[in-house]
């Protein structure tokens, strides 16, 4: 399951649908808002997302991983709008017959998504209010 | 040269984060020849909007939802955006 969601990300609803009868491990990361930055506090972060493009793109991660990894069940959302330090931002849950590949695949899944996706994040720190200009991504 | 060659067509690019507002709209709209390339869209937007060539921060350019190299052309019918380097997560 591919979202992009302005409402806070349900833990518990994430797990359930990465459930899988025949799954041995099930992983899940979870990213959330860091109360500072390298230039010192961050209250909070204001995530924004081309949304159609970004679905599609979680969706490609998702084929990706599954040609590289026998999985069952990939479960990927990423939440937009104003979030407060220790918000959930992303989660990745991916269940799989054996652990290595449930690790290897939410790895995967997790680093494209900060890679390739295109979702931007302002924070609201001591120093103001800035855009964090990430990485460009390639064309495809 | 072909008639349709000739033309120009007017190509919506969506804005977002940071670019939406240097430029202030969410979206703007461009009058390109038929046929124009990625590379070409970006040389035009760089001239048109200083707000966006004075910061040296690197854009790339989506078409119909796909980054895009600079060789690929763009018809009125394609879904253009304009991305600011990726800071999701």
């Amino acid at each position: 399951m591919i979202t992009i969601t302005r409402d806070p990300i349900d833990l518990c609803k994430i797990l359930v649908d990465a459930k899988d009868r025949s799954a041995g491990g099930t992983t899940l990361f979870i990213g959330s808002v860091r109360d500072h930055n390298d230039k010192g506090t961050v209250s909070e972060i204001y995530y924004e997302a081309y949304k159609e493009m970004a679905e599609d793109m979680l969706a490609k991660i998702e084929s990706e991983v599954r040609k590289r990894w026998n999985i069952k069940k990939f479960v990927a959302i990423h939440r937009i709008g104003d979030l407060k330090v220790g918000d959930i931002s992303v989660a990745v849950a991916v269940s799989a017959e054996h652990r290595q590949e449930a690790f290897e695949a939410c790895k995967y899944g997790i680093d494209e998504i900060k890679t390739r996706v295109p979702i931007w994040k302002k924070e609201v720190s001591e120093s103001g209010v800035t855009w964090v200009e990430g990485i460009s991504p390639k064309s495809e | 040269m072909a008639k349709e060659q000739l033309d120009l067509v007017s190509v919506r690019v969506k804005l977002f984060a940071s670019s939406r507002e240097r430029i202030g709209k969410d979206e703007i709209i461009l009058s390109l020849a038929n046929q124009t390339t990625v590379g070409d869209l970006k040389k035009k937007i760089m001239e048109l909007y200083p707000a966006l060539s004075s910061t040296k921060i690197p854009f790339m350019i989506a078409v119909n939802h796909k980054v895009a190299d600079d060789a690929t052309t763009i018809s009125h019918l394609d879904e253009v955006a304009l991305l600011p380097p990726v800071s999701g997560g």
